[in-house]
């Protein structure tokens, strides 16, 4: 009601008036101490080459199981607190690091925040046959490089003297630019994804779990079934991560 | 593989160079893939159960929100108006509408002059110290915007006389030495004279009674004896005056004017 009486004599004063001062209730924290933080000389993410410095280069298969199945390098934190994580496998081409590079080195503060690779520079080649060329005759040319991506992996780390908030944004503009599913993480909500996983999969209703029923082989599963299953226990189906499963 | 896994008679033949490489459907893809049917009813059914709580959510009590409340500013802010109020004989409160800074900054300066504070406390603050405190029965005026007058003197007068210039300011009720009053009560409580008048007051009207009453005993006496000194008086002028015969008449109006000045 007061508000609403407020609001009327403010609206009857009309222009000119001054504002209306409105109390609320302030909350004075503690800023994060951030006196461990030390920058390093050069802030800004790394260009990454188009192309890897080696002398001769060999055409190789393409080795799908690369890109499948969780990864198990660079999936916890190093330097930084924040990160994009991948959520799903993919290969990363030079445009996507350059569009990581430009957008983050564009919206980050290099006075305050610093962004590291967790990725190497593209090395495995992707062969490409020339347009119009006849099928057959071997395995084309190489066309251009990639980075093998597997689901779990942190592709960039951001830290320094800032907050989640701050990098948010723009990560999840990189993020979701990338060929795979991918999010902005930091620390806290990482540890949280994880333990939120765990205790899903401790407190599961059902009795049915796909692993129990895989390596029991019930009702001769196990002739639809890829021996990826056994080890990925359903979670993952090709290159995908099947992220509401247990 | 399984053609390269099988039994020993089939190794005996198998040379390295005939080792056969499949080409056949590629496991992972850029799109996905259909699963078997198969696959897709086990999928359906090792969902993830989320568990159930013994008892349903709406069948429990609401949970009384938690307020932890722990912060340095909140707790000053409390301080502070324990402070106001522990320290001042008169508490008003009053109703704040919205109203220009300049007429804030000019009402505060005059109600200072008046040795009488402003103090804009907010409702989250002052409920629950007020609920604790003696001044409970206060709480029902903290509703909506407030601002509480302080001050270590009882000066309803002059802070009636500063009010009735803002009309922004209502006033909703005070305590003033420890008594609550309403609107009317603070007008009428400003309309009494001071204390060192009334107690004049009440001393003036205690002390003439006994004077009366000493006067109304002492008047008999006190007649008797003006009388007499009268009767002297006359006595003597008779004696002085023996041959002149006219020294009473002069007299007699005398007693009945001593009587009419007691």
């Amino acid at each position: 009601m007061w508000r609403q009486l407020g609001r009327s004599l403010a609206a009857r004063e009309g222009p000119g008036s001054t504002v209306v001062p409105r109390a609320g209730l302030k909350k004075y924290v503690l800023p994060p101490d951030y006196s461990d933080v030390v920058l390093p000389e050069k802030p800004k993410l790394k260009f990454m080459e188009k192309v890897p410095a080696v002398p001769k280069v060999r055409r190789e298969p393409r080795r799908l199981r690369d890109i499948r199945g969780p990864s198990r390098e660079a999936t916890e934190f190093t330097q930084g607190q924040y990160g994009i994580l991948a959520l799903g496998g993919g290969y990363l081409h030079w445009g996507h690091f350059e569009m990581m590079r430009l957008t983050i080195g564009r919206c980050m503060d290099p006075k305050t925040m610093f962004a590291v690779w967790r990725v190497p520079a593209p090395s495995k080649p992707v062969t490409r046959k020339s347009l119009g060329h006849r099928m057959g005759g071997g395995k084309g040319p190489i066309d251009h490089y990639v980075t093998a991506v597997k689901s779990g992996r942190l592709l960039v780390e951001v830290g320094g003297r800032c907050e989640f908030g701050e990098v948010k944004a723009f990560l999840t503009q990189v993020a979701r630019k990338l060929p795979f599913p991918a999010a902005a993480v930091s620390r806290d909500t990482l540890q949280r994804m994880r333990e939120e996983e765990e205790e899903k999969r401790l407190h599961n209703q059902n009795p049915w779990t796909f692993e129990r029923i895989v390596t029991a082989n019930m009702l001769g599963m196990r002739k639809y079934l890829s021996p990826y299953d056994l080890k990925f226990k359903g979670r993952y189906w090709g290159k995908f991560f099947l992220k509401h499963r247990v | 593989m399984a053609a390269l896994s099988g039994g020993g008679l089939w190794r005996r033949g198998w040379l390295p160079a005939l080792q056969l490489v499949r080409h056949g459907s590629k496991a992972v893809t850029r799109h996905w893939k259909a699963m078997h049917f198969q696959r897709q009813k086990l999928m359906a059914i090792t969902e993830y159960l989320a568990p159930k709580p013994r008892i349903p959510e709406r069948c429990l009590p609401t949970k009384k929100e938690v307020v932890e409340e722990d912060d340095g500013y909140v707790r000053l802010l409390r301080r502070q108006v324990v402070e106001a109020f522990r320290d001042n004989r008169m508490i008003v409160v009053c109703q704040y509408n919205p109203m220009s800074n300049e007429d804030v900054l000019l009402t505060r300066h005059y109600l200072r002059k008046h040795n009488i504070e402003v103090k804009f406390f907010l409702n989250e603050i002052v409920r629950p110290v007020l609920s604790q405190s003696k001044y409970k029965n206060l709480l029902p005026l903290f509703v909506g915007r407030n601002i509480v007058l302080v001050s270590p003197e009882a000066k309803a007068k002059e802070m009636l006389r500063v009010l009735k210039g803002v009309p922004q300011i209502n006033l909703l009720g005070a305590c003033i030495d420890d008594t609550i009053l309403s609107k009317k009560g603070v007008e009428d409580f400003a309309k009494l004279p001071s204390l060192e008048a009334s107690q004049g007051q009440t001393v003036g009207a205690l002390a003439l009674l006994p004077s009366q009453t000493c006067s109304l005993l002492q008047r008999g006496s006190v007649r008797l004896a003006a009388l007499l000194d009268e009767y002297i008086r006359q006595l003597q002028a008779g004696a002085e005056a023996t041959p002149g015969s006219p020294g009473g008449s002069p007299a007699k109006p005398e007693p009945s004017q001593s009587s009419e000045a007691h």
